[in-house]
């Protein structure tokens, strides 16, 4: 297939050398014309067509882990299978990280390294100090010179590269994530109320992945019990107001934490971790406690207490760094800070592997032989992808501290995946409870790009005006980080050639207006759109509407005519045939569900006329519309009899929503 | 990537890759799994188009489908004569419609076809009650099955005929933002 490409190409550069040899001067008497025409433009389609093709199966033929989420989507549903893919995808981003990071900063900073002096225990695996400190593994390490290998060569400014590499990896990162949480919203998000609740669990939830028999099993079994809860009518009492207690529990928690930071090193991530750990467990048995109006709603309520528990420790942890580190007058602060966020990720990664091996591992030890009523444990799905939401936000923002962090973390996902994959097959059993996939994926990317993402922007914003220290890393001796670029700026205002950047920088990138009137014509675009949804709300409510009268008026009609037609029955056994053939055309008025009348106003007119009734059977099919559209013509003919009764039997069900409104006829002899 | 794959000629695979979004690497991989079912009825050239049809037994003998409780429909939807048995053809499509390239209206239409039984373009109490036994293994008495079935007419019909049509049925899927992943069978 490949070779046919290539010989679609070869052919486009048989014509187009001689056109440009033709061009030049030379006499190609080429059948240009003809050569074209022999390739018609189907053919192009389609070799461009299966060009795409090869492209999409080299790619797909990687297909990493494709058995894998199978073998997970076969067993334990859809459910648990969206943590895989999403921790497939958070990996995506870091993966591209490591790799820009380590393109475009490290390796210029192999040319440019100093020799390191100190010496490696093992002990720097762990607290990430120590030799570590003088590698490319922290911000400190680099050089704010610019780099060259051969003198009165091409340079390379380090400041620039670091600032841009980062700045440039967030902007992409940003337009990724705004555009997979817009599709997802708008492919995911019901926000018009489901009151179709009963039809959708049955026909739209069976999840035709699962293809194991005991799994299969269970799910019939779980739908089974659900259905039987509803006809028992089982109703649970509203839950009581938490959001009282939520806060208390949390500024305890959070104070406690300020409290430590001036301890050892170690001792600070250890206890984040323990308090992200054991405190959703507490969150889980409160929730337990609590009643609540559905199984929905707890999890719902103790996923939002996860939430702000995260943000809060993030949000102490980013004040702690950036406002008493940064200004504390220690040595290198921003390898400090790279530091910590390399404990605290590690840390992290090691608790995550310790839950899963308590949690999953010895629960099921405990409910298969000590505590046999409690079971074998269920995979925790808000939990776990809460967890990687954290552990991504940790890296995102120790990128500009610790430039290889990403390449960290990637390593920590691999072995989170495996280890999250065996410990799920040997040790839980599938979800019992519903577990709304589609909608939870797109919050859970929701929670990636407004807390944590957007956090994360900020953060990097406010990080480039802080004071660089003095004596390593590459923004030495400036005033802000930020300085970098002014300069570069002002450089570039030399020379002409690159005015136009200049321009930019000063009138787009660097003026308020700019942004202020971005902003006004964003703000003006979300209220209109806003508006448009409010509008279309409401005519989704009078259609709707219009389609239920619609089928109750057409029942109303056509069970007036069965009675008349029933009573025309009874009533014509004795009628003596008159042999008389009349043709007769009935116009029928038609009018649409939207109830815009095609032709005359609606009238129920029945043909009483000469005072005799008659009976038409109408197929819909040999019915046309007349010239004007207006009404719809059928035509029958009849052999009549003495007495007359009409009544109109509609032979085939009416395809669509129009209505039959009135009809009205005309006869005439023949 | 060279393709030496003999069994197609290039018009077919044009033919398989225009209906639906279906990759080469898909098509061929397809095409071994029905091979496998049946190694000595399925030749390895299907240049010459040969009129291969696999009975109801084999295909539904294959781990993605032996389990759940709608094959026999599944197999009767895609079959050519509705009568389960599948040519090459009913064995693409059904695996494309229940992949994750499938628009949700394309297999929203398929679905409706499953669940209906009796194969009168509604869905109408009867098929329902099938329905709700199959996915809960005739587990229910006849009343709660009943009771069940007439919510979801209430619910999910729109123009109040006591049964779903096609358009009902997709109104109910624009609402169930799980169905486009559920209704998917990997392979």
């Amino acid at each position: 297939m490949l070779l046919y490409q290539f010989q679609v190409v070869y052919k486009i550069y048989c014509i187009l050398i001689p056109k440009f040899c033709f061009l030049c001067g030379f006499d190609a008497e080429e059948d240009l014309v003809g050569s074209l025409a022999s390739m018609s433009s189907n053919e192009m389609i389609k070799s461009f067509r299966r060009f795409g093709n090869a492209l999409s199966e080299f790619f797909q033929q990687l297909r990493p882990w494709h058995k894998s989420l199978k073998i997970i989507g076969a067993e334990f549903g859809t459910s648990v299978l969206s943590y895989f893919v999403f921790l497939k995808w958070l990996l995506n981003f870091n993966i591209f990280s490591f790799l820009i990071n380590f393109g475009f900063i490290t390796i210029p900073q192999f040319l440019a390294a100093e020799p390191n002096n100190l010496s490696f225990t093992g002990l720097e695996l762990l607290t990430g100090a120590g030799y570590f400190q003088q590698t490319v593994l922290y911000y400190g390490f680099y050089t704010n010179a610019t780099i060259s290998k051969v003198e009165n060569g091409p340079s390379y400014n380090m400041q620039l590269a670091y600032i841009f590499t980062v700045g440039i990896y967030f902007v992409i990162c940003f337009l990724i994530l705004l555009f997979s949480m817009a599709r997802f919203f708008s492919s995911n998000f019901r926000l018009t109320k489901a009151f179709s609740v009963n039809a959708s669990k049955l026909l739209c939830t069976w999840d035709f992945n699962i293809t194991n028999e005991e799994a299969v099993k269970l799910q019939q079994k779980n739908l089974l019990t659900q259905i039987k809860v509803q006809t028992t009518g089982g109703t649970q009492l509203m839950c009581a107001s938490h959001s009282v207690g939520d806060l208390v529990v949390h500024t305890n928690l959070c104070s406690g934490l300020f409290h430590y930071r001036q301890s050892a090193m170690l001792v600070l991530p250890v206890i984040v971790s323990l308090l992200n750990t054991l405190v959703p467990f507490l969150f889980s048995w409160l929730g337990h406690l609590e009643k609540f109006q559905s199984p929905g709603q707890h999890i719902y309520v103790t996923i939002v207490r996860n939430i702000i528990l995260k943000i809060s420790i993030v949000g102490i942890l980013c004040y702690y760094w950036l406002n008493i580190v940064a200004t504390s007058e220690s040595q290198c602060w921003e390898t400090l800070v790279g530091q910590d966020i390399y404990r605290l990720v590690l840390v992290d990664f090691i608790f995550c592997l310790l839950g899963s091996f308590f949690g999953e591992f010895l629960r099921r030890i405990i409910g298969t032989t000590v505590c046999v009523s409690l079971g074998l444990p269920e995979f925790d799905i808000g939990r776990n992808v809460l967890d990687l939401i954290y552990a991504q936000t940790l890296t995102w923002i120790g990128i500009l501290f610790s430039p290889l962090l990403p390449g960290i973390q990637m390593i920590a996902f691999l072995i989170v995946f495996f280890v999250k994959k065996v410990s799920l097959m040997r040790n839980c059993q599938p979800p019992r409870e519903v577990w709304r996939t589609a909608q939870m994926t797109t919050s859970f990317i929701f929670l990636l790009f407004c807390p944590s993402f957007l956090g994360v922007l900020s953060l990097f914003f406010h990080t480039l005006r802080l004071k660089p220290s003095e004596e390593c890393g590459p923004f030495r001796g400036l005033p802000s980080m930020y300085a970098a670029v002014d300069e570069w700026i002002q450089m570039l205002e030399r020379y002409t050639v690159s005015k136009w950047v200049v321009w930019i920088y000063h009138n787009l990138i660097a003026s308020e207006l700019f942004f202020f009137i971005i902003s006004t014509a964003v703000l003006i675009l979300t209220y209109l759109y806003w508006q448009i949804i409010q509008a279309r709300k409401t005519m989704i409510k009078l259609l709707h509407n219009q389609i239920i009268n619609a089928g109750q008026d057409k029942k109303f009609l056509l069970q007036k005519l069965q009675r008349e037609q029933r009573a025309k029955r009874r009533s014509s056994s004795a009628l003596g045939g008159r042999g008389q053939q009349v043709s007769l055309t009935a116009h029928l008025l038609l009018f649409n569900c939207l109830g815009q009348v095609h032709g005359a106003p609606p009238a129920v007119q029945t043909a009483c006329c000469f005072g005799k009734r008659l009976s038409l059977r109408f197929n819909l099919n040999s019915c046309y519309l007349t010239p004007d559209s207006k009404r719809m013509q059928c035509e029958s003919s009849l052999i009549i009899c003495s007495r007359l009764e009409f009544s109109l039997d509609i032979e085939k069900p009416l395809p669509s929503p129009d209505i039959i409104y009135g009809y009205e006829t005309s006869r005439k002899h023949s | 990537m060279g393709n030496k794959q003999t069994i197609f000629t290039q018009e077919q695979l044009d033919a398989y890759q225009s209906q639906e979004p279906t990759r080469l690497s898909v098509c061929l991989r397809l095409f071994h799994r029905y091979r496998d079912l049946a190694p000595q009825l399925v030749p390895l050239d299907y240049s010459a188009k040969p009129a291969v049809t696999l009975p109801y037994e084999l295909i539904s003998s294959m781990p993605e489908l032996k389990d759940n409780p709608f094959r026999q429909r599944i197999a009767e939807v895609f079959s050519e004569h509705g009568d389960g048995n599948m040519t090459l053809d009913d064995f693409l499509d059904m695996f494309s419609v229940l992949s994750e390239m499938a628009p949700r209206d394309l297999k929203a239409y398929y679905a409706f076809k499953i669940y209906d039984f009796n194969n009168d373009d509604y869905i109408c109490k009867s098929d329902l009650a099938k329905t709700v036994n199959k996915l809960t293994r005739n587990e229910l008495t006849p009343e709660e099955v009943s009771l069940v079935c007439e919510k979801v007419i209430y619910e999910a019909d729109v123009d109040n005929d006591g049964k779903l049509s096609l358009a009902d049925f997709q109104h109910m899927i624009v609402r169930a933002p799980d169905f486009l992943s559920t209704f998917h069978i990997r392979i």
